[in-house]
């Protein structure tokens, strides 16, 4: 009971990652048809910057900073003017392929500008354990978990409680009618790039202390954010935030009561099953037919 | 006469807004229906929900007594179901020739047997011959994307009729079309429609198409039917008169 | 095909049959695995060019094929059956994978056969029993075909190319049926193409399946031509590779692929001065296509040309029009 309680507390926190990562992604494809194949990447950037910024002399906390703006610029601004805008004129498909191109681009230019070898990267909190209920937890887990816990409530409440949020998910479900109710869906759409910044910064600042900075984070990441996304339901954030929690707690359990070579297979079965049984997710709602 | 095509309380709603609201009509064999209504009045989404392009909400649609709500289209087309569009579809990279054949070619035989038949599907004359009825005849091996928008929505015509369907559908067939092609274009379907004894079902905002093509109207006004009967009667309609206020009228 | 597309096509089948005996070994070697992963290609154009589905389990399949050949060949089987089976399993593999995944849209293929791939690499790294694992397997043997022996690189080098016209000129026949048309339409307008009694649904899978098929028998000739297959080398970065050959040459176009290839095994050997920044430059050199010209090498061939011949406009059009859109 007590190491499931351990793992339940550790898949939690990472889950609550994946959600993160889920939730920019889903909210990509919602507001601009941009299902974006360097989501992963998108996650495994933001940390090289801060390790850039802390070899330069800026401390852990202004390196961070540093991170979450750049982030923001790079990965949310540049990404959507540079590559999306021109990109999306030709068609989903050709903004696909950019996206899987830039994949590529990226964890190249990790690896070489950077380096190839995984580096360590500084924890929120020291490392230490506590014992609840008799379960041994890592004050990591549950650092991961709280900030993890109050950044998906902060969203939550931006999303649902706030004009701007509320304008944002307009967009995101009916954008013509958005337009219609007087919405500025281009610079609603803005605003969801510069978002999913944020949160790929914050999902990076969490992660890689325990995956370490490796320019192949991207893969396994990119991955979890694309089950996420569908499992959960990619046409409503609270599918994503499920989807991404579920993901997390059986990637933990898996590994531990099935054998942990095929630890990965687990949630790309269920993957297949969702897309099989329940193509909308578990939380979405069935979509109107559009052919 | 038999019922063509059966519409029965239909309904589709899009969040708020209820586009089609308990809408009921039959169409018998050999009409040529039109359906006229003002901007808003459902015609589009009554006829996508018909064609299977969306899924209604509630009601039912038949074909030839059989049950085809919500059916994918290319089932519909299967069971001789034919439409044209409002915007223009015909495929812009193939010539006029091959549109046609595309658009017969899924009715010759399974999917196997047309790999190993011949090139065209064995379509060549009957291609030829629906090319001749239209007068393109000298358009044949033009790319359809080089022709004139008019000889497109003739082209469009065509194809629908390719496949010899029991029931064409035509989506504001004459939008954007001179008037000479305009009368070249009912001229047509009116030929076509005596040879074969084909039912028609037309939406069109241009009323003196309407009249002049149509043995039976229907009008739509807020999702619902306001009116049906011949066209002289739907003219002096005052319901019909105030539903079109501002908007074209007879 | 135009004049000059002829000549260039004339040109090229030249080369691929006498250069050989100018290379040296390496380069013979670099030449078949050009035609080896044209073959995939091909397939995946099929797929993503025809049919407008990302695939990005092509790598997955070359590896099916391969393991498939490699095991067959050792357990007895005489090549040509080997072969036969590598592509009938993969044909049947994306069929069931793609008939669920094209039932919904959005792209839903694109994930599942990334899902698919991670599956497969797991399956082969652990399933050491039968694929043996890391450790892969070495020495698959070179086909004997009519008593002519394919073992040296040279007669390998002319089995692959054989292989690579009968496939190609196969894929070009199907192509040429009801089939070709019916894709191009799938391709163009497949709302339009639904209305007139095309299963989009259908084509789509029988695409994908066909596609999946030639990856693996891809497969089954990279087996013999490399002598040493292991789980890595079929993972996402060859599907990734096959997507990029073409994207590069050209998706749509049936010689895009050839191109795209030709592209992918020289650009490394010409970068070498970069020291392993190619893969940064080529992906760079994507998007850069991708945003200046979507349509490949090949696209911008066709751009060029048609810019270069503009013809007057067909009399049709100079009639007047009354009223417009």
């Amino acid at each position: 009971m007590a190491s499931f309680i351990q793992l339940l507390v550790s898949g939690l926190a990472t889950g609550a990652i994946y959600a993160l990562v889920a939730v920019g992604f889903s909210l990509l494809w919602q507001t601009s048809q941009t299902i974006n194949f360097a989501q992963g990447e998108f996650v495994m950037l933001p940390a090289f910057f801060i390790l850039a910024a802390m070899s330069a002399g800026a401390p852990f906390w202004l390196a961070v900073l540093i991170g979450i703006a750049l982030s923001v610029v790079v990965l949310g601004w540049l990404f959507k003017v540079v590559i999306v805008d021109p990109m999306l004129i030709y068609g989903v498909l050709p903004l696909v392929i950019s996206t899987i191109a830039l994949s590529l681009f990226l964890k190249e230019a990790a690896k070489d500008f950077y380096s190839a070898q995984a580096q360590p990267f500084p924890t929120l909190v020291p490392a230490t354990d506590l014992e609840v209920f008799g379960a041994v937890v890592s004050t990591q887990s549950l650092a991961v978990l709280l900030v993890a816990i109050v950044t998906v409530v902060a969203l939550h409440l931006l999303l649902h409680k706030t004009r701007l949020g509320r304008s944002m998910q307009a967009t995101a479900q009916n954008p013509t009618l958005a337009r219609i109710l007087g919405i500025p869906v281009q610079r609603m759409v803005l605003y969801t790039f510069l978002l999913n910044g944020v949160l790929v910064a914050i999902a990076s600042i969490l992660i890689t202390p325990i995956y370490l900075a490796k320019f192949t984070n991207g893969e396994v990441l990119g991955m979890a954010a694309f089950l996420a996304a569908i499992i959960g339901g990619f046409n409503q954030v609270r599918g994503a935030i499920l989807g991404g929690l579920i993901l997390g707690v059986l990637d933990n359990l898996s590994a531990v009561y099935i054998s942990s070579q095929y630890r990965g297979a687990f949630p790309l079965l269920i993957l297949i099953a969702v897309i099989l049984l329940r193509p909308h997710g578990l939380l979405g709602r069935a979509e109107e037919r559009s052919v | 006469m038999s019922a063509v095509l059966e519409v029965s309380n239909l309904r589709k709603s899009f969040g708020g807004i209820t586009a089609v609201n308990d809408v009921s009509f039959d169409v018998r064999e050999g009409e040529i229906l039109g359906i006229i209504g003002p901007n808003g009045s459902g015609k589009s989404t009554l006829f996508n929900c018909v064609l299977g392009q969306l899924m209604p909400n509630a009601g039912e649609v038949r074909v030839d007594g059989k049950a085809t709500t919500g059916m994918r289209p290319c089932d519909l087309n299967r069971l001789g179901v034919s439409r044209t569009f409002q915007l223009l579809q015909v495929f812009p990279q193939l010539s006029v020739r091959d549109n046609l054949i595309l658009a017969g070619q899924e009715h010759r035989g399974s999917m196997l047997s047309r790999l190993f038949g011949k090139s065209d599907a064995g379509l060549g004359d009957a291609a030829r011959k629906m090319i001749d009825f239209f007068q393109l005849s000298h358009l044949s091996d033009e790319q359809a994307g080089a022709l004139s928008y008019g000889q497109q929505k003739l082209l469009d015509a065509a194809m629908a009729f390719m496949a010899g369907p029991r029931l064409v559908l035509l989506d504001e067939p004459a939008g954007g079309v001179n008037l000479t092609m305009l009368a070249h274009l009912r001229e047509r379907l009116r030929a076509y429609h005596a040879e074969r004894h084909a039912t028609f079902v037309v939406i069109e905002h241009q009323m003196e198409f309407v009249m002049a093509l149509c043995t039976r109207v229907l009008v739509l006004a807020e999702g619902h039917i306001i009116a049906q009967g011949a066209p002289q009667d739907i003219r002096r309609n005052p319901a019909v008169i105030e539903a079109y206020l501002g908007g074209q009228s007879a | 095909m135009n004049r000059l597309g002829a000549i260039a096509l004339g040109a090229a089948t030249i080369l691929a049959i006498v250069a050989p005996f100018f290379l040296r070994r390496y380069g013979i070697y670099l030449i078949s695995m050009w035609a080896v992963l044209t073959i995939a290609a091909i397939g995946l154009n099929l797929t993503l060019g025809y049919a407008g589905q990302v695939s990005l389990a092509q790598g997955a399949f070359v590896g099916i094929g391969a393991y498939t050949v490699a095991l067959l060949t050792q357990a007895g089987w005489p090549y040509p059956a080997a072969f036969v089976c590598a592509g009938a399993l993969c044909f049947a593999i994306g069929w069931c994978l793609g008939y669920p995944a094209l039932r919904v849209q959005h792209h839903y293929l694109a994930f599942v056969t990334l899902a698919f791939t991670t599956l497969v690499f797991l399956v082969l790294r652990n399933e050491e029993w039968l694929t043996n694992g890391i450790y892969g397997i070495t020495g698959t043997a070179r086909p004997v075909l009519f008593g002519w022996s394919t073992g040296s690189a040279l007669d390998f080098y002319f089995f692959c190319l054989g292989m690579l016209a009968v496939l190609a000129a196969a894929t070009w026949w199907m192509l040429r049926s009801p089939w070709g048309r019916a894709f191009l339409a799938l391709r163009e307008n497949p709302l339009r193409a639904l209305s007139l009694g095309l299963d989009t649904r259908r084509y789509t899978l029988m695409a994908f399946a066909l596609g999946s098929s030639l990856g693996g028998m891809a497969g089954a000739l990279y087996a013999p031509l490399v002598q040493f297959i292991e789980p890595n080398s079929f993972g996402l970065g060859m599907s990734f590779n096959l997507l990029l050959m073409v994207i590069v040459g050209g998706s749509g176009y049936f010689f895009g692929p050839f191109i795209g290839a030709l592209v992918a095994v020289l650009l490394p050997e010409w970068t070498r001065f970069t020291e392993g920044y190619y893969l940064l430059l080529y992906a760079a050199l994507v998007m850069a296509l991708m945003a200046f010209c979507p349509s490949g090498l090949l696209g911008l061939v066709e751009r060029v040309s048609k810019a270069m011949t503009r013809r007057a406009p067909p009399p049709s059009k100079m009639r007047a029009e009354g009223t417009n859109p």
